[in-house]
């Protein structure tokens, strides 16, 4: 447990080292997400009470809505990317098969490369709470405890649609299924930019398929309305059997992955 | 130290082979991944390999590229599942046992871009120890160490990406030697070096590695001259199957006086056998890395610092 740790420690002063080593490109995305969020202060604006009616639920404010949903969005698009990418990036850098002659378990591997996106992902949160707040957001009755609970799940949640994303990227090297199924449909029904109240019902159905509606919901509920663990069974238990089934679904998917281009001498192909 | 001489010390078995062999199979497309329509052929680049290395003996394949050796090697570190057969290595099965292999081995490659170019080497070596389960101090005193075993200190905090081909491939020997371990698989070791560099190299084997840390080496090599003058014993291999294997000296004996190691190839595999390299001289096909030696290369220290 505590070799995983330092390995872990160590993997993130490697992506650190590595991104420091391109300061200027560093700075500039975290410049740009300002203009970001500014684009939809000023949608807001122009929206005003319009959507009263969809945003009661949450507190009936749609730049407080999409704020959460962008910020916390961000976590399905790490995940997604993340894995699949880490993969594919220490293939491509030649770095793989070094890595998998170590002692060290191909799927520790692939997870901890992924660990300094979800630390520039939360960093890139706490941003944007930060920049929201200033921008007139109430965050004064949030349930921190519940909210953290939550990102916990939703992290697992997401990571594990990751895992299984890398494992089509280990055997097919592109065109990952996974990834262009979750990444065009999270952000349309899973409640991103606007409440998945909007659609007709008969799409809600879709969105009620997504972990990203449950994330977002209970992060919302959370976080500006300060609904307690209790109120928030639904979400918290829905992210629960999620996570139950695509954990170990994942990591068996990557297991076959790893065998197979083992089998077939892919392992470094990209 | 005990070095193999032919006969009279019993070793332990470093790496073992029975039938070992490797298919692949040429896949027509996601549609027979689909129907499990199994193939539209296959190569065979590892056929039924037998191999008996004892610790400590440096080993030698070789071939001409496309024979097979880079593999027999990626099985025995247990990249790649061989199809049939069995290999153990240090003892442990490379399919069933891979972690454990996997601790007892290290692999030195020829690929430069293995490293991290934009991390320094100390942070490069540091980073694969703590995949070896070396930490802390414990990484940074053996980093250290290795550092100076191949002659890099000068050059530590330096970015790999300013080193030159020489330095890069030390780079690679101490990666290999991290987790001290008891074989180390060198794939063309010298392949990207110019000949005083593929000179260097080998010297440094011999005494660093050899003579001062009797390691078991199996090296593949595509060039005869670094097969006699590291290698205990020598396979000669082609299209995947070991051809004749034996100590250089008795591969050429068997053919007659004033045999060379290429006419036992020839005689072996009855093909010319093209070489890339040779020790000290440039040889037909030989390719200069521009880079390193742009770069005031070679194995040896660089002039004016990095």
């Amino acid at each position: 447990m505590i070799a995983i740790y330092r390995k872990a420690l160590s993997f993130v002063r490697r992506s650190y080292v590595l991104q420091m080593s391109y300061k200027f490109e560093f700075f500039l995305r975290l410049f740009f997400m300002f203009f970001n969020i500014l684009t939809y202060y000023f949608v807001a604006k122009l929206i005003g009470t319009a959507g009263m009616k969809y945003l009661e639920p949450y507190g009936g404010d749609y730049f407080s809505f999409v704020l959460i949903g962008i910020a916390f969005s961000g976590y399905l698009m790490v995940s997604l990317r993340g894995f699949s990418e880490s993969v594919r990036d220490e293939q491509m850098m030649g770095t793989l098969e070094a890595m998998l002659v170590t002692p060290t378990d191909a799927s520790a591997i692939i997870t901890l490369s992924t660990l300094w996106s979800f630390i520039f992902a939360s960093f890139r949160v706490l941003l944007y709470l930060v920049i929201g707040v200033l921008l007139g957001v109430s965050l004064a009755g949030a349930n921190v405890l519940a909210a953290l609970i939550i990102l916990v799940l939703t992290i697992v949640c997401f990571s594990s649609i990751g895992i299984l994303s890398a494992s089509f990227i280990m055997i097919f090297k592109r065109g990952d299924p996974i990834n262009m199924l979750f990444m065009s449909t999270s952000e349309l029904f899973g409640g991103v930019f606007f409440p998945i109240s909007v659609l007709p019902a008969w799409l809600q159905t879709v969105s009620h398929l997504l972990p990203m509606t449950y994330s977002l919901n209970g992060m919302r509920h959370a976080l500006l309305q300060g609904y307690t663990l209790r109120e928030l069974t639904p979400e918290i238990g829905t992210l629960v059997l999620f996570s139950a089934i695509l954990v170990p679904l994942s990591l068996l998917a990557f297991r076959y992955a790893v065998r197979k281009a083992k089998m077939e001498g892919t392992l470094v192909h990209y | 130290m005990h070095r193999y001489s032919g006969g009279g010390i019993i070793r332990e078995t470093a790496i073992e082979t029975c039938k070992l062999t490797k298919t692949f199979v040429v896949s027509r497309g996601i549609t027979d991944l689909i129907r499990r329509r199994p193939s539209a052929g296959g190569i065979t680049p590892v056929d039924g390999v037998d191999l008996l290395i004892r610790k400590g003996e440096v080993f030698g394949i070789l071939g001409p590229n496309g024979a097979g050796k880079t593999t027999l090697i990626k099985i025995l570190c247990t990249l790649i599942l061989p199809t049939g057969g069995e290999a153990r290595v240090n003892g442990f099965d490379v399919e069933k046992e891979s972690g454990r292999v996997r601790e007892s081995i290290g692999l030195v490659t020829t690929d430069e871009r293995s490293f991290y170019w934009r991390l320094t080497g100390r942070q490069n070596l540091e980073f694969f120890a703590s995949l070896h389960n070396f930490f802390s101090d414990d990484a940074r005193y053996m980093v250290d160490e290795l550092l100076g075993i191949v002659d890099l200190k000068y050059a530590a905090d330096e970015r790999f990406l300013n080193y030159s081909a020489g330095m890069k491939q030390k780079m690679a020997i101490a990666r290999g030697l991290l987790n001290d371990p008891a074989v180390l698989f060198m794939d063309e070791p010298t392949r990207s070096l110019d000949p005083g560099a593929a000179q260097g190299l080998r010297d440094f084997i011999k005494k660093e590695i050899v003579e001062e840390r009797g390691k078991t080496i199996f090296i593949s090599t595509h060039n005869l001259a670094e097969a006699e003058e590291l290698c205990d014993q020598v396979a000669i291999f082609d299209d995947g199957k070991i051809k004749v294997i034996g100590t250089p000296a008795d591969l050429k004996a068997s053919l007659g006086d004033g045999s060379k190691l290429s006419d036992v190839f020839l005689h072996h595999t009855g093909k010319r056998f093209e070489e890339r390299g040779g020790a000290g001289v440039t040889a037909p096909g030989f390719r200069r890395d521009r880079r390193g030696l742009g770069r005031g290369g070679g194995f040896g220290r660089r002039r004016g610092g990095v």
